[in-house]
């Protein structure tokens, strides 16, 4: 028989790593402009595959994409699919039951192609389908953040 | 001349922390058995039935024939140096460590010269690495004796064993 | 069978201690395009891509899968590779398994670090935050603080590596003075070279003697930066290789051995068996069977040139000997005649080496690409005055001990 281990578990280290991830400057773009309630996708000069946020080089050609190719999107999308949460993370390794479950939907801004990942609110999850029209909620202040996106809302 | 210098522009970042502790680490019953034996004032090594080595601290596994260590053996506590280096008198706001500064906090005092030694306790055949204790940084030598400084009274902890001072 | 292979085109990125005008994956793109466009190879053409930094260090747990659209990786087989500072070695041979298996054609190697990412200087949070994840349980069992500090603290930047260089000084009879001139003519070479980090025209044995002690026997002078770049290289099959570069650098011999560990103190807290950290027994294994595999009877006759993995000045001596280009004790010796100077009979690290560029992820194959630049000839000011036939790269890391040889030559050997 097996003695019951005696071993410890180290629960908590008393430093975290922190990080400053630079974010180059068709991202810095985006970020800044976010300030201006504003939303930039990146338009390949090659193959028209438009990503947001906006990046510097194309996936599917490989072209630069220059901050020349910078474009306006206008912040109104479609839902092209979602999924409803009701647990979150504590950080500390354990779920917490969310007092609403909350939606995220993958958004298909217009005249874009890539889509962006944001929660989507005023809507019960029995509503919610794909091909919903949504448009984007900024935060009352907007700092150029970006966390100035808030979420989306159905149209 | 010196350095050739160079400037670039930069671009904002976006900030983030990896939070290492809040990860579950494992012990490992090798350091348990090492740290009762630490209370005891007694260094445990592990021995291999294969090539006859003894490591201190215990290990599972031996690096050269892969045999398991399942045995014990206790090793004296007097051994040799067989590495050390010296570092300047270290001063406050000098050294950053996991994200303190050790003269602020006490662990290190202000002007002190530290020695990090390798070990070779006399049974063993392996290098510990520790702190050289109450001796003369320019006396210190590759082959000098020393022995085990304990903690007046040991907890069973690896901290029971302070470090190491000349014989 | 395997068939013959050859690097075809080089890229590196300018190496500094801040690249912050780019996020991780435009660095790592600028390599790769600049690698594709030296091989003159479309990304159409590429097959497979071999990829790698050091695991944790930058805060980005899966670069490969951010930065995939950015090297035009979409689509093709991608493999991400990490032994710690032997990644880009390790890197490299990938994309040698990867052609010379015959499952693909062309293949790119990009590896990369970028250290200004993370908020704590060099490499400290990677190295202590991260890379040493699996060492803490140590700190439920009393470990003293005090002795953590002193232990592997106090030579943060140095580590095992200034143990490494008191074993090798006392057992050949070396001076720190020596390790003045290594750092010297590293920071020299890497003036020569427009990639490098630390580049310090003329540079002095003089004027390294006069940085501050560190931990003896480090001096500031001694140690490599933590630098941000990325080094790609483009590999092919015979055909294409004889078709694209007028000459390539063929890979003539590999291998990667590993001794037992040997850093401070084992991974799970228990003795090392290794008494002298310097013994290094893995690169000699390695380089013996990658000489074999080369048809390399002599190393200190048939290799011309050799970039040794050489964050601090002590191991270029130490791994040079290690590699078979010097017999036991006697590199210093060597340096003090100037045989390892860029013009020299043994010329060692003529790029400047780790010593002055050191992106972790990617000075291993740094390694590998500058022998192939020597051998193409490529090397632009730092190339060596005469013609280069054989090459060996090296690379150090993993727990200490962990360590790859690639032998490049200027024709496939077979």
């Amino acid at each position: 028989m097996k003695s019951k281990s005696e071993i410890v578990e180290v629960k908590a280290l008393p430093f975290a790593a922190g990080f400053n991830w630079s974010t180059g400057f068709q991202m810095q773009r985006f970020i800044q402009e976010l300030a201006n309630r504003k939303i930039l996708g990146a338009k390949c000069p090659e193959c028209g595959y438009t990503y947001v946020p906006p990046r510097s080089r194309c996936g599917k050609c490989y072209t630069k994409i220059g901050e020349e190719n910078l474009i306006n999107l206008s912040g109104k999308g479609t839902l092209v699919g979602y999924t409803t949460a009701y647990v979150k993370l504590d950080g500390q390794g354990n779920f917490q039951d969310l007092e609403e479950p909350g939606i995220i939907g993958a958004i298909k801004l217009e005249n874009a192609d890539s889509t962006i990942f944001m929660p989507l609110e005023g809507i019960k999850p029995r509503d919610v389908t794909e091909g919903l029209k949504v448009e984007v909620q900024w935060r009352e202040e907007t700092k150029g953040e970006l966390a100035d996106i808030r979420c989306f809302k159905p149209t | 001349m010196g350095y050739v210098k160079e400037e670039r522009p930069m671009t904002i970042g976006v900030e983030g922390t990896w939070n290492i502790g809040s990860y579950h680490y494992k012990g490992s019953r090798l350091i348990e058995e090492y740290v009762k034996g630490l209370k005891q004032k007694k260094l445990i090594g592990s021995f291999c039935p294969g090539c006859g080595k003894v490591i201190v601290p215990p290990r599972n596994l031996c690096g050269r024939c892969h045999r398991i260590m399942d045995r014990r053996k206790i090793v004296s506590n007097m051994g040799t140096i067989t590495c050390f280096i010296v570092s300047p008198p270290i001063e406050k706001g000098k050294l950053k460590v996991l994200g303190m500064d050790p003269v602020e906090t006490g662990l290190i005092k202000e002007g002190e010269v530290v020695i990090p030694v390798f070990v070779k306790f006399d049974g063993s055949d392996s290098n510990t690495d520790t702190i050289l204790l109450n001796a003369d940084p320019k006396a210190v030598h590759i082959g000098m004796r020393v022995k085990v400084l304990w903690v007046k009274e040991p907890q069973g902890a690896l901290s029971d064993f302070e470090g190491v001072e000349p014989v | 069978m395997r068939r013959n292979v050859a690097i075809i085109g080089c890229g590196q990125t300018k190496h500094s201690s801040k690249r912050r005008d780019v996020n991780l994956a435009e660095m790592v793109s600028e390599a790769v395009y600049n690698a594709l466009e030296d091989a003159q190879v479309s990304p159409r053409d590429v097959d497979a891509f071999v990829v790698g930094n050091m695991q944790g260090f930058g805060g980005i747990a899966q670069p490969e899968q951010w930065l995939g659209d950015s090297i035009g990786a979409p689509g093709k087989s991608v493999i991400r590779i990490a032994t710690g500072g032997t990644t880009g070695g390790s890197v490299g041979q990938g994309a040698y398994y990867t052609v010379a298996s015959g499952l693909h054609d062309v293949a790119v190697a990009v590896a990369w670090e970028k250290h200004s990412d993370s908020k704590e200087a060099g490499a400290t949070t990677g190295l202590l935050h991260v890379g040493l994840g699996n060492f803490f349980h140590a700190a439920s069992y009393g470990l003293s603080l005090k002795n953590l500090v002193a232990t592997s603290a106090v030579g943060a930047a140095a580590g095992v590596a200034v143990y490494q260089a008191m074993f090798y000084m006392y057992r050949s009879g070396c001076s720190i003075e020596h390790f003045d001139m290594v750092a010297a003519k590293a920071r020299r070479n890497a003036a020569k070279n427009k990639y490098a980090h630390l580049q310090w025209p003329g540079c002095t044995q003089e004027d390294i003697a006069k940085t501050e002690m560190v931990v003896y026997p480090f001096r500031y002078g001694h140690i490599c930066p933590a630098s941000d770049g990325a080094s790609a290289i483009v590999v092919a099959e015979e055909n294409l290789a004889r078709k694209k570069a007028r000459q390539p650098a063929w890979f003539k011999g590999l291998a990667a051995y590993s001794d037992e560990e040997n850093q401070l103190q084992s991974e799970n807290f228990g003795g090392v068996g290794v008494l002298d950290p310097s013994e290094q027994k893995g690169c000699w294994m390695s380089a013996t069977k990658a000489y074999e595999m080369a048809g390399i009877k002599d190393p200190k006759k048939e290799i011309d040139i050799a970039e040794v993995y050489q964050p601090f000045p002590s191991q270029e001596l130490i791994f040079a000997e290690r590699l078979g280009l010097f017999d036991e004790g006697t590199a210093w010796m060597a340096l003090e005649k100037g045989e390892t100077d860029i013009d020299g009979r043994m010329p060692l690290d003529p790029s400047g080496g780790v010593n002055a560029t050191n992106a972790i992820g990617s000075t291993a194959l740094q390694r590998i690409l500058e022998c192939a630049l020597q051998i193409m000839g490529k090397a632009e000011e730092h190339q060596v005055p005469r013609k280069v036939h054989n090459a060996v790269a090296h690379g150090w890391g993993g727990v200490t001990s962990y360590i790859t040889v690639t032998v490049l030559g200027d024709s496939p050997g077979r």
